[in-house]
């Protein structure tokens, strides 16, 4: 059985769409991982899991409309990025209620695309729970334009988001956009989850975002430490993921998911005995 | 010689949730000024701080930082903020003492790019001013009560600052973390000729080492802090009239600030 196994890990290196699976989950990993972790610190992963299921009826009307569903679930997530902010400065609804009204509006959206649609079930479902072995080359391209264009913006105003996530009042003292800042920060926030869409699926992305900085964060490291840490584990839980569910036969998100979870385990484990 | 007006403030009313909080404010505070900001609970001391500071808008008067009215004033690095909340952080947040004073020397002028050597320099410069540096690689949630105040403060103090703005920063802290925490801030404002503003409910510590009281209770007095100062004449235009503080300067420890 581990013959088999091993042999099985070059063949399948060899693999175009093998390829485009671990270029984009890495991308991916990478991407999620530092908004995840700023999120998690933040206290506002809830954030992610609502832009995600928003995200829901973009990918629908994409659908619907021959778009590609990934730059429909992108506009969709921004619009609800917005609608969040909207809701929560003019005292509308608090932060937990807004990402409620905004999750089910996007997510019951889609529904209603899907029954005028009268179908397309089976792309639907690929999107619900990720697909990446079927990631084509213009998937690719999507995600690496919004992983690098994240990428970037946490590499120029790493110490600002920092500062911020730190201490809100004492980073305004600065001179520090606070608002601006945040609000660049959601629409990275939109731009990830919709890159992770294909590797994850709209309902798991959240766990991706959230359990690599979680695990990370029980290393007591400092932040620098902290945020290498995070990475390391995204990249990790996607290509341990990858292989798995490649070899095994089984859906590669829940084991992605899985070996992520699998890993925050371990670094609790790490906490509690070393 | 006359010294520089830092601040000044001119018949400020300042209203929070339709409450009058600081009525008809004016005052004026010049560059080396030590002054304790003091007052009832719910007086307005942080209302009238976070004004200061531009958090807050006010109803009618004006606020000038160094001779700039506040609304078009930009200049923030010469202005440094220690929060009432500051300490009270998440204990598992993931940032040493060292990346904690790093941050305060973020700037509008450096957003998006990275500290420089002078920056990291500087650093170094504020955690050895507050006697910190065998702290620099320790986890903030990690440091005792006092450890946490003097990297707050070298956090503040890495920008250099002209004006140094502590809103209660001594909650929590022993005795003798805060004599050595006062007196430090005593040395900062005599050797570098740093404006202080610190909200305290340590009226010992006031009169002892500060060289302007501010008592803020709706209305606001300031008052020189002389020997001839007669403690109880000042307070009881906050704290009213059944008000008796006992005070010794012997208990000042031969550090009379004024002296």
């Amino acid at each position: 059985m581990i013959d088999s196994l091993l042999f099985d890990i070059p063949k399948l290196l060899g693999y175009q769409f093998f390829q485009y699976a671990l270029l984009g989950g890495m991308i991916a990993a990478l991407a999620t991982s530092w908004v995840g972790l700023f999120l998690v610190l933040r206290r506002e992963a809830m954030i992610g899991d609502g832009i995600a299921h928003t995200a829901f009826g973009g990918i629908a009307l994409g659908l619907l409309l021959g778009i590609h569903p990934l730059i429909t679930a992108l506009l969709v997530s921004i619009l609800a990025v917005f609608g969040i902010s909207y809701m929560r400065k003019k005292g509308l609804a608090k932060s937990d209620a807004a990402i409620a009204v905004m999750l089910s509006l996007g997510f019951s959206s889609g529904l209603i695309i899907i029954s005028i649609a009268g179908g397309f079930n089976v792309e639907i479902f690929s999107y619900l729970f990720g697909s990446i072995l079927t990631i084509d080359q213009t998937d690719l391209i999507i995600v690496s334009v919004l992983g690098v264009a994240s990428l970037c913006f946490f590499g120029i105003f790493y110490k600002e988001l920092l500062a911020i996530t730190f201490d809100e009042e004492s980073a305004k003292v600065t001179g520090i956009p606070v608002g601006l800042f945040s609000f660049g920060f959601n629409l990275l926030v939109a731009s990830t989850i919709a890159l992770s869409i294909k590797v994850i699926g709209v309902i798991l992305v959240v766990a991706l975002m959230v359990l690599p900085g979680l695990a990370a964060l029980q290393l007591k490291r400092s932040f620098k430490g902290t945020m290498l840490a995070t990475i390391v584990f995204s990249i990790m839980s996607v290509i341990i993921g990858i292989f798995l569910s490649a070899i095994y036969n089984v859906a590669t998100s829940g084991v992605i998911v899985f070996t992520a979870a699998g890993i925050f385990l371990l670094a609790v484990v790490y906490r509690r005995f070393v | 010689m006359q010294k520089k007006i830092v601040l000044e403030i001119q018949h400020v009313d300042i209203v929070r949730s339709k409450d009058l909080v600081v009525e008809d404010a004016s005052f004026s505070i010049e560059q080396g000024d030590y002054v304790g900001v003091v007052g009832p609970n719910g007086g307005g001391k942080t209302t009238l701080l976070l004004a200061i500071l531009g958090f807050l808008p006010i109803k009618k008067g004006s606020i000038q930082l160094f001779s700039q009215n506040i609304n078009t004033f930009s200049s923030w690095e010469r202005i440094a903020y220690v929060s009432q909340g500051a300490t009270y952080f998440d204990s598992n947040f993931p940032l040493t003492v060292q990346e904690l004073v790093s941050l305060g020397r973020i700037q509008r002028t450096n957003i998006g790019r990275p500290l420089k050597k002078i920056d990291w320099e500087a650093v170094d410069e504020s955690l050895q001013l507050m006697d910190i540096q065998d702290l620099a690689s320790k986890r903030i949630g990690t440091l005792s009560g006092g450890q946490k105040q003097r990297a707050f403060i070298a956090k503040a103090l890495v920008r250099n600052p002209e004006i140094l703005i502590l809103d209660e920063p001594v909650a929590g802290i022993d005795a003798t973390s805060l004599e050595n925490f006062y007196k430090q801030l005593s040395d900062l404002n005599q050797q570098k000729n740093l404006t202080i503003l610190i909200v305290s409910h340590d009226l010992s510590a006031v009169f002892c080492r500060m060289t302007k009281l501010l008592c803020v209770n709706k209305k606001v007095y300031l008052s020189d802090i002389t020997k001839e100062s007669d403690p109880n004449v000042i307070l009881k235009k906050v704290y009213g009239e059944h008000f008796h503080f006992v005070f010794h300067k012997h208990e000042c420890k031969g550090d009379f600030h004024h002296d």
